[in-house]
């Protein structure tokens, strides 16, 4: 029996196909099966919330316990007692948030459930201090302006961050109101915006697609984003500047049915979002403006639009390209010099053109379990599928027309330009997005802006799955396999995003050069010696995580330069110190340097010690190469504590 | 005021209390907790909607325009302290009782601009449930409490730190040692300078956690002069930790 609709075979040219291209393209085709979205709705049940709320605690229960075995050194019982939690978390959430008949009320508690959820893995991984080196960037800011309480400090470690302080002005006004830390500040207000930031994307999804359960399919699916779960939870200013995007999409989304005086507020509101918005994150002011910006072309294109809806439209796209573009300008347009490398290394690399990327040579990518590659590989797989059976569905629900004119005569409306939404269709194509970001994330030089582009391509990943989920995989009135498949795939999407998001989630062991997981209570101690006994401000140099540690806990000047263009690694590498750079030494401002002899025992998991541009990146270092200062005449080794040892540069000066 | 305007002199009255509570209530207890993060968060953006009069058309709408407006506000607030140079506590609670004040009197000139989203009640809630979500935070609190616990007593490394400072008017020295091991070591410490020796500390027995301190008097030169101070294991007799330090020409 042919798989092939009679209204689709009746479709003529397609009937003279191939039976395989045929059933290919009626899977992928944009067939909507009948119409109509959601099951009639089940009053939400407190029974489900409540047994779901104790399951999502005792998952973390089970994390906590997890990350103790890894600190312990039992990594197996660590593995077994993490993923049991994770699994038990991720699974039975997901599988009620995307159940057909569930309630609008009951899927939105659960939604913040599962967020607040994931976003206690980062709580429990280091549950008193900052972790990675992304927030301790952003905590020097605010330590510094805590002390001198005024903006614009210089932060050498990101010479960026001055221009947009949002984050550091919000962390700083809830310390100076409540009296709490900077960390806990920090993470209650990173667990409001967690909330607010699924809140946004669940009313942004419903404004567009008029349904509470696509919506919460589609925040399940950018949950699985490989930013979600860490790189948003960071206290840094992409955390914030995604939920000002997100309640930006939710804001405009929202106001596309309204008319008069209440269409002209929620234009105010944006703007006021926008302002925010440009002040807090160079790259979530990018992703706001091409968000804007295209969906103010295709409402340009849309045949039938007005001339009011074209003008607002326009307006949004002016203020959200102008405001950044204004700031950026204002400051010398830093944003530019600190996007433009990583976006060309990038994209070098993913052409192979002129990139010598000696991390990959030399060090490989680093190493993670085999399970959690496979997961992230069966996420990724999934998510394909869902873009591959969503994509054509997506925009079928927004042509004109669709329903008189079914199957593949509903793109045809698109091509003349007759869609009911333009958001819909840029959020359609934007899911191409997904595709390039795992390209570029399949190399070390462009993993950065490959991550980067997942946060604004899951936006419409999310619509184009959920798509595919309510109108293909369930259908309007799903029973067994078809209710549990797509479920169980959701949560493996999830799953997969949570394996992405981290080379080693489980607290462990020092490893060599891993950010997060080089931080121990020995190297802190040192920072906060430093500051004890030495005081803070004073010029210190080190490898990149004692750097950070210093700034922060021992509040030094830290620097990655030696002098005019000697980076720290140049003199840390050799075994004997060349003469040019010992005069720089001599003639440079340095006054003190700290050598962790733990470099010596092993490779950098990331693949540098110091910067990711030093010049013999991989190479592992040797210890007579970071003993050699204890023969130069002039400085002192006034600190040793076996592992770590600081020496006094300033008597060098003097010589 | 009508009863749907109870939420204005509600906020200024949240926005009051903060003011209050920084001034007189110390840092990170619970009633300043309680009264600044809503006022950080949250109400300034609800009194701007108002203000603007925006209406919302469900509770989770309203607070996240709400909160959205409120970091936004939080964010100018920072930039206008900064312009006259009051980014402290008493600055903080300043702006955010100005701005709630100020748009809470806009909101309640604004005719109309009353509705509020209303909060909707769980149909079929009762005690069990009540207690399993109590349960629950009960049971991820106790996480978080593991987790501490954990990190605490994390320690990789067992070590001994040894440390020697020139005085600022380089007329001493001064020699630390911190136990940071499983169990007391002994120790002799000897501090040398420019060969000859200084000072010497026999069999100072360190358990974990003690720290030792000593200002070692050094006889000022009109050159400088190199001081060495070595910390000896008696258990294993070997030279242990060894540091030096500079002391400046007089």
């Amino acid at each position: 029996m042919s798989m092939v609709p009679d209204r689709l075979a009746a479709g003529g040219r397609l009937n003279a196909l191939p039976f395989w291209m045929r059933s290919v393209l009626e899977v992928i085709g944009p067939d909507l099966h009948g119409g109509g979205v959601d099951a009639p709705p089940q009053p939400a049940s407190p029974g489900w919330t409540a047994a779901l709320s104790l399951t999502v605690a005792t998952a973390l229960l089970l994390i906590a316990a997890g990350h103790g075995a890894g600190r312990r050194g039992e990594a197996d019982l660590a593995l077994l007692l993490f993923w049991s939690g994770i699994v038990l978390m991720v699974v039975p959430t997901s599988f009620r948030i995307v159940w057909p008949s569930v309630g609008r009320s009951e899927r939105l508690v659960l939604l913040l459930l599962f967020a607040e959820g994931l976003f206690c893995l980062k709580i429990l991984y280091s549950p008193t201090g900052f972790a990675d080196y992304d927030e301790f960037l952003h905590w020097i800011a605010v330590d510094d302006l805590m002390t001198a309480r005024r903006l614009f400090l210089s932060n050498p470690l990101l010479p960026v961050g001055p221009t947009y302080p949002g984050l550091e002005i919000l962390a700083t006004a809830i310390v100076d109101l409540t009296g709490l830390s900077v960390f806990a500040a920090g993470a209650l207000l990173l667990a409001v915006l967690k909330g607010t930031f699924v809140g946004a994307l669940f009313l942004f999804y419903e404004r567009i697609s008029g349904s509470p359960r696509m919506a919460a399919i589609a925040c399940v699916v950018y949950m699985g984003c490989s930013t979600f779960v860490l790189f948003e939870s960071m206290f840094s200013y992409e955390s914030l500047g995604v939920v000002f995007c997100a309640v930006i999409f939710a804001a405009e989304a929202g106001s596309k049915d309204l008319v008069g005086g209440s269409r002209s507020k929620a234009f105010w509101l944006v703007a006021i979002l926008l302002a925010g918005l440009m002040v807090t994150h160079h790259l979530s002011a990018v992703y706001a403006a091409i968000y804007l910006g295209a969906v103010a072309i295709l409402e340009m294109l849309r045949h039938g639009a007005s001339r009011r809806e074209i003008g607002l439209a326009a307006a949004l796209a002016g203020v959200v390209v102008g405001l950044p573009v204004l700031w950026s300008f204002a400051w010398g347009d830093p944003m530019v010099g600190y996007l433009g490398p990583v976006i060309e290394t990038g994209f070098k690399a993913l052409f192979h053109r002129n990139i010598q990327d000696t991390r990959v040579e030399v060090m490989g990518w680093p190493s993670e379990p085999l399970g959690m590659r496979l997961t992230t590989m069966a996420g990724i797989l999934l998510l394909a599928l869902g873009c591959a059976t969503g994509f054509f569905r997506s925009l079928a629900t927004t042509a004109v027309g669709a329903g008189a004119q079914p199957g593949w005569l509903a793109i045809g409306a698109l091509l003349e330009r007759r869609w009911r939404d333009s958001r819909i269709v840029f959020l359609t194509f934007l899911a191409f997005g997904f595709p390039i970001s795992v390209a570029f994330r399949l190399n070390v030089s462009g993993w950065e802006i490959g991550n980067r582009t997942g946060t604004l391509a899951f936006f419409g990943v999310g619509l184009v799955v959920a798509t595919s989920v309510v109108y293909f995989w369930q259908g309007p009135a799903a029973r067994r396999w078809r209710v549990v498949a797509p479920a169980l795939a959701l949560a493996v999407i999830v799953l997969g995003g949570v394996t992405a998001a981290w080379l080693n989630p489980i607290q462990g062991r020092y490893r060599v050069g891993a950010d997060a997981e080089s931080i121990e209570p020995m190297a802190i101690g040192t920072a906060l010696w430093t500051k004890e006994r030495l005081g803070p401000g004073n010029r210190f140099v080190a490898d990149r995580v004692n750097l950070m540690l210093l700034a922060t806990y021992g509040r030094q000047d830290v620097r990655i330069f030696m002098g005019a263009g000697i980076s720290d690694s140049r003199v840390y590498e050799p075994e004997e110190l060349p003469p040019d750079d010992l005069y720089a030494l001599k003639h440079g401002d340095v006054d003190f340097m700290l050598v962790d002899m733990r470099l010596s025992t092993g490779p950098p998991v990331l693949g540098f010690y110091f910067q990711p541009w030093e010049a013999n990146a991989g190479e592992p270092l040797s210890p007579a190469a970071l003993l050699k200062f204890d023969g130069i005449e002039g400085i002192g080794r006034i600190y040793d504590n076996g592992w770590i040892k600081i020496y006094d540069m300033r008597g060098l000066h003097e010589r | 005021m009508s009863v749907e305007n109870r939420d204005l002199p509600a906020a200024c009255i949240w926005a009051t209390a903060t003011a209050v509570a920084v001034a007189v209530v110390g840092d990170g207890t619970p009633l300043r907790v309680l009264l600044g993060l809503p006022m950080a968060v949250l109400v300034p953006g609800h009194v701007l909607l108002r203000a603007i009069g925006i209406r919302t058309h469900s509770l989770l709408e309203h607070l996240v325009y709400a909160v959205g407006t409120s970091l936004v506000v939080g964010i100018s607030g920072g930039f206008i302290l900064n312009a006259v140079g009051a980014l402290t506590p008493a600055g903080w609670a300043t702006w955010f009782f100005l701005f709630v004040v100020t748009a809470s009197l806009v909101a309640a000139r604004r005719g109309g601009a009353s509705y509020l989203p209303s909060w909707p009640r769980p149909a079929g809630f009762h005690l069990r449930h009540a207690v399993a979500c109590a349960l629950a935070a009960s049971v991820a609190t106790g996480a978080y409490v593991l987790a501490v616990r954990d990190e605490a007593k994390q320690q990789q490394y067992e070590y001994t730190e040894f440390s020697m400072l020139p005085s600022i008017d380089g007329g001493r020295l001064i020699v630390a040692v911190r136990s940071a091991e499983a169990r007391t070591q002994r120790f002799d410490l000897e501090v040398t300078i420019d060969g000859h020796q200084l000072a010497a500390f026999r069999s100072l027995a360190m358990a974990p956690g003690d720290v030792w301190t000593r200002e070692v008097p050094v006889p000022l030169l009109a050159d400088p002069q190199k001081a060495e101070a070595r910390l000896y294991r008696l258990e294993d007799e070997r030279l242990y930790r060894q540091v030096t330090a500079l002391v400046p020409g007089s």
